[in-house]
């Protein structure tokens, strides 16, 4: 998606106009110093190529330290920007404007550059209160953050974000913010955040060896498959945002992530790069001993070892892969097959929700045009049948919406929190499916499903009428695991209730 | 000794068997001695059952095969 690499740079480009309005310092020596210009773009998008000489350079034209800790920041702000706007698929607000060619590609250098580059104001934690916090929670004011002495009011701000993001928030373990600070910034190949968020992962009882492997390769440490695609998530965030689609994030949901944790994991990866550019920009030194470098010569393994492992995933067998592949490339006929092998299961999902055949039929037709229009889209990280339930689902539910906009279909569950109390409570016939016809029950229980709410009923619909696994349901509907089977608890008894009128056993002594 | 809403609230995974061993024992005890919720435990059961061998919302063979069609004249319509 071309979009997500020009949002990238545009981004940039627009915070540094707006850097340039602001800070009156700074624009009275832009004219003659582009220099800071094309150092900001290049500590943006190649931070390890940053080394002392380069603020040397700026500092020996005569910009000021605050102005080059300036430009850092603001960099490393567009960084932080654009990894966000980048994991939550943002449209640009302004059509985009023509962009400068970026900055000739491999300068990276494998070597390890330390600062500090800029003069440092001593801040002390007794005085300076974002200190503080730090050592409240780091056990000690790490150097990238001493480094920025310059600047209090930028060093509030960002101990601010650190808290919020990272500290407060509850949707992602703390355990798994940290698993992204390490396997971000390794991918990013920023030793310094790497030895500091092991160090501080260690004092919380992680080991250090491990905090290293994560940061090298999460695959070498024992978790769970859902943590380390969490964390593959946060890599290719960084390494390929060109990349990066929708799909991603469905791939979170279907390991069970719910929407607040996916914008957790963003927010923190994004924070990450954050800390990771302003550490080139100011070079701060490392607070422990590195045990080894994360600075790589040549191609970055972390991308060759995501596409490897996407590659493993595809295998996972997908019985409609061929076809897909095939009705990617134009063969109608492939796509024909798809559509008459799930026609039964659309249809089903839309009747069940619409409740209408002729409505249901419309939104089938829409489902398939709309899948045959985003095929290009699919990275088959899905199965294709979730992708197209999904979309079914999608599409009913916004012609439900459309319909009684009263009827809340995203709303919290907080009515499923409270106890669900049981009215009928009368035991049921041994062999209720013996009681009535088949087409006498499929009525009853056509009649019940329709009966319920739209938000009990699609989870109904998908778990047990077509029978996805909890994961792929939760997936399509973008709900966590958690969520998911708590509406359909709460859906299955909503049904038990309406059916038990026609299958309890009868009173004694009354006859049938 | 648990609740009848202590029951319900695990009832879903109870259902779907992944409550972890001490909780299963916990759980079967209270069904042992509660009849209200042996018999919300069976029904539940039977309208899972039920609900998916319903054959609900299927549409027929025959009566498919138009829409399907109908849908691939239409994507064929379009392609230039």
């Amino acid at each position: 998606m071309g979009y997500l690499r020009e949002v990238d740079a545009s981004l940039s480009f627009q915070s540094f106009a707006t850097f340039r309005e602001h800070f009156g310092f700074v624009s009275k020596q832009w004219g003659a110093q582009t220099d800071l210009l094309d150092f900001a773009v290049r500590l943006g998008s190649q931070g390890t190529s940053i080394s002392s000489e380069d603020v040397g350079r700026l500092l020996g034209a005569g910009l000021s330290d605050e102005a080059v800790l300036e430009a850092v920041l603001v960099a490393a702000w567009a960084n932080f920007c654009s990894t966000l706007s980048t994991g939550i698929g943002t449209e640009p607000d302004f059509a985009l404007p023509g962009l400068p060619a970026s900055p000739a590609d491999s300068q990276s250098s494998t070597h390890e550059c330390w600062g500090p580059y800029l003069k440092t104001v001593p801040l002390r934690p007794a005085e300076f209160a974002p200190f503080a916090i730090l050592v409240d929670h780091f056990g000690f004011v790490p150097s990238l953050f001493r480094s920025q002495g310059l600047r209090p009011d930028a060093l509030a701000a960002e101990v601010s974000a650190l808290q919020a993001i990272l500290l407060t928030g509850s949707a992602l373990k703390r355990a798994q913010k940290e698993g992204i600070l390490l396997a971000a910034s390794g991918a990013n190949q920023n030793t310094y955040c790497v030895v500091v968020f092991a160090e501080v992962s260690g004092a919380l009882g992680t080991p250090v060896e491990d905090s290293y492997q994560t940061a090298m390769d999460h695959r070498q440490v024992a978790l769970v498959e859902s943590e380390h695609a969490l964390l593959d998530f946060a890599i290719k965030l960084i390494l390929e945002p060109a990349g990066f689609t929708q799909q991603d994030v469905d791939l979170l949901r279907t390991q069970g992530f719910n929407d607040e944790q996916v914008l957790d994991a963003v927010a923190v990866t994004a924070l990450t790069r954050f800390l990771n550019t302003v550490q080139w920009g100011v070079g701060a030194v490392p607070d422990f001993a590195p045990r080894q470098s994360f600075r790589r010569a040549g191609n970055n393994p972390h991308l060759s070892s995501t596409e490897s492992r996407r590659t493993q995933r595809e295998e996972i067998s997908d019985p409609d892969a061929g076809l897909v592949e095939k009705a990617k490339s134009g063969d109608l006929d492939a796509f024909q097959a798809l559509v008459e092998r799930h026609s039964k299961r659309v249809y089903r999902t839309l009747l069940g929700l619409l409740g209408d055949a002729d409505q249901a039929r419309d939104a089938m037709q829409d489902t398939f045009l709309k899948a045959f229009q985003h095929l290009g889209g699919f990275e088959s990280r899905s199965k294709f049948c979730t992708w197209l339930v999904t979309i079914a689902s999608n599409t009913g539910l916004q012609l439900l919406r459309e319909r009684r906009p009263i009827e809340s279909l995203d709303s919290s569950d907080s009515e499923s929190d409270e106890a669900f109390r049981p009215r009928q409570i009368r035991a049921w016939t041994e062999n209720p499916e013996q009681m009535y016809a088949q087409t006498e029950r499929r009525a009853l229980v056509e009649r019940a499903v329709l009966a319920l709410p739209a938000k009990y009923r699609v989870v109904v619909l998908l778990r047990d009428i077509e029978q996805l696994p909890a994961e792929e349901a939760a997936a399509a509907l973008g709900l966590g695991v958690p969520a998911l089977k708590s509406r359909l608890l709460r859906g299955r008894l909503m049904l038990r209730e309406a059916l038990a009128p026609h299958f309890m056993k009868n009173p004694k002594g009354v006859s049938a | 000794m648990i609740s009848c809403a202590d029951f319900m609230a695990e009832l879903g995974n109870y259902l779907d068997d992944q409550v972890a061993a001490e909780v299963r024992q916990q759980l079967e005890n209270h069904l042992s001695h509660c009849q209200t919720c042996q018999v919300v435990v069976d029904s539940t059961r039977k309208t899972v059952t039920i609900v998916t061998d319903s054959g609900s919302f299927d549409l027929p063979e025959t009566a498919m095969k138009p829409l399907t069609e109908q849908i691939m004249n239409k994507i064929r319509s379009q392609q230039p």
